[in-house]
């Protein structure tokens, strides 16, 4: 039997995050809501079990990741339900720090996104990443070291010391 | 002015409106209609093909079809508590660090979906999850492997020819089976299988019904999957009575892993009849699609 009570507790206090790591991921905010909202939907049809899982979120995350690289085959049902439920609420325009982020995120590979959203959303460290990723830490740090440098040469204005002085790894 | 990459996640993150995302009342109904339809599909289309199904079928008609695969592992990254607002700025040190096993290990659960489906015009509409035997007797070998087991799941499925009446009994039917292995111990599993077999010439009886002695040999096989043993067993072939006739029974038996998942098709004809390759490779690609699937 699904308890609907904590699935709402549980969608309520992690969507909003789960909203930001999709945006990361898919590059694509209308997209990653799609994504979001799939995933909780998976999520909710197997509540019964997933209660019961150490790390609900973490669990959501890997969804969230995987249905990213498989977006176009998975998607088409949820995407015609939305529309059927109606246009959501207005948006403010995005600021232009986010326009460029997201232009250069999509110049990434999918591992280089998802361990960067984890580290700069999440506070994650390359231990908990490579954890979460079933990577090496090595290869953590590498995706990291190598998106860093891959958004730094995109966006303007950021420091290779910065970005030095940030490095966990 | 430099900046580091913080301001910018943090600008995305500002950027991530929550009132875009439906109410949770809203998404689980959603959620729950998408089932129920599927539901509903399934059983329509059961209730059209039982019209056609042979008086003693030994089979029953599948349940849901689509079940969602459980939460696989048991992932334990740090996961910040509710009330905590996400930050955007990357720290040196851990705050919420735990240990344990990755939140993307291998499967841990096989979903029916996981199963492939007959063509349409191969299917009898009859297919039931079954506690079998996944493999025939091979000379009594036994499987280090089967230690290494995760979960395993058979299925029973009746197939026909296309050119068969639907009310005619089924042409053959398979044993389908898929085992998840711990990570790295499927491609032994598929080893064993072929010293098993290479060792086990002939043997008495199929395990099948039929008593006579049965010739074994490994076919060439592959673009299966990751990889794939496939093997033969001829048996003299006997009537329903157990009397020599005239030909050969042949069963057709083929094992494809992907990753660490292993399925088996193990085609054991219906009242005698015999497998056609043709048949069981084109069940067997259905097999690795479906399994592909699910795997992502």
């Amino acid at each position: 039997m699904r308890d609907a009570a904590s699935f709402d507790e549980f969608y309520r206090s992690t969507a909003h995050r789960m909203l930001r790591y999709g945006h990361a991921v898919a590059g694509d905010h209308a997209e990653a809501q799609d994504l979001v909202q799939e995933a909780y939907a998976r999520a909710w049809r197997q509540w019964g079990t997933l209660v019961a899982h150490p790390a609900p979120e973490a669990w959501l995350r890997l969804v969230v990741a995987r249905l990213s690289t498989d977006r176009w085959r998975r998607l088409t049902g949820w995407r015609a339900a939305v529309r059927r439920s109606g246009a959501p609420d207005p948006v403010a325009p995005p600021s232009e720090d986010s326009v460029l982020l997201v232009g250069a995120l999509r110049q990434l590979p999918a591992n280089q996104r998802q361990a960067l959203a984890l580290h700069y959303l999440y506070d994650m460290t390359v231990e908990d990443i490579a954890r979460e990723m079933n990577a090496a830490t090595g290869t953590v740090k590498s995706w990291l070291s190598r998106g860093r440098a891959r958004l730094a040469a995109l966006l303007p204005d950021i420091s290779d010391e910065r970005l030095e002085a940030n490095d966990v790894a | 002015m430099s900046r580091d990459l913080s301001d910018f996640y943090r600008s995305l993150a500002d950027r991530a409106d929550p009132r875009t995302l439906p109410e949770p009342e809203v998404l689980r109904r959603g959620a729950d209609r998408r089932a129920r339809l599927r539901a509903v599909g399934t059983a329509l289309t059961a209730a059209v093909l039982v019209a056609g199904v042979a008086t003693g079928t030994r089979l029953v008609l599948a349940d849901d079809p689509a079940p969602v695969a459980p939460p696989g592992g048991t992932p334990t990254a740090p996961v910040p508590t509710p009330s905590a607002p996400p930050s955007a700025t990357p720290s040196g040190t851990p705050s919420t660090s735990t240990t344990g096993p990755s939140a993307q290990p291998g499967p841990t659960s096989i979903p029916d979906r996981a199963f492939f489906r007959l063509a349409p015009a191969n299917d009898k509409g009859a297919a039931n999850f079954v506690d079998a035997e996944v493999l025939p007797s091979l000379c009594g070998a036994r499987f280090t492997t089967d230690d290494e087991i995760v979960q395993r799941r058979s299925r029973h499925v009746a197939y026909k020819k296309p050119e068969s009446p639907a009310d005619y009994v089924p042409d053959g039917s398979y044993v389908h089976t898929i085992t998840i292995y711990e990570a790295g111990r499927a491609d032994d599993a598929l080893r064993e299988l072929r010293q098993a077999v290479r060792a086990c010439p002939e043997q008495e009886g199929t395990g099948g019904g039929n008593p006579a002695t049965s010739r074994l040999r490994l076919l060439d096989d592959s673009g299966y999957g990751d990889e794939s043993v496939l093997f033969e067993i001829r048996t003299d072939a006997r009537d329903l009575e157990g009397n020599p006739v005239e030909g050969e029974e042949v069963r057709l038996i083929r094992a494809i892993r992907v990753d660490d998942v292993v399925t088996i098709l193990w085609e054991q004809g219906w009242e005698g009849t015999s497998a056609e390759r043709s048949q069981v490779d084109a069940d067997s690609r259905r097999a690795v699609v479906a399994l592909e699937a699910w795997l992502g």
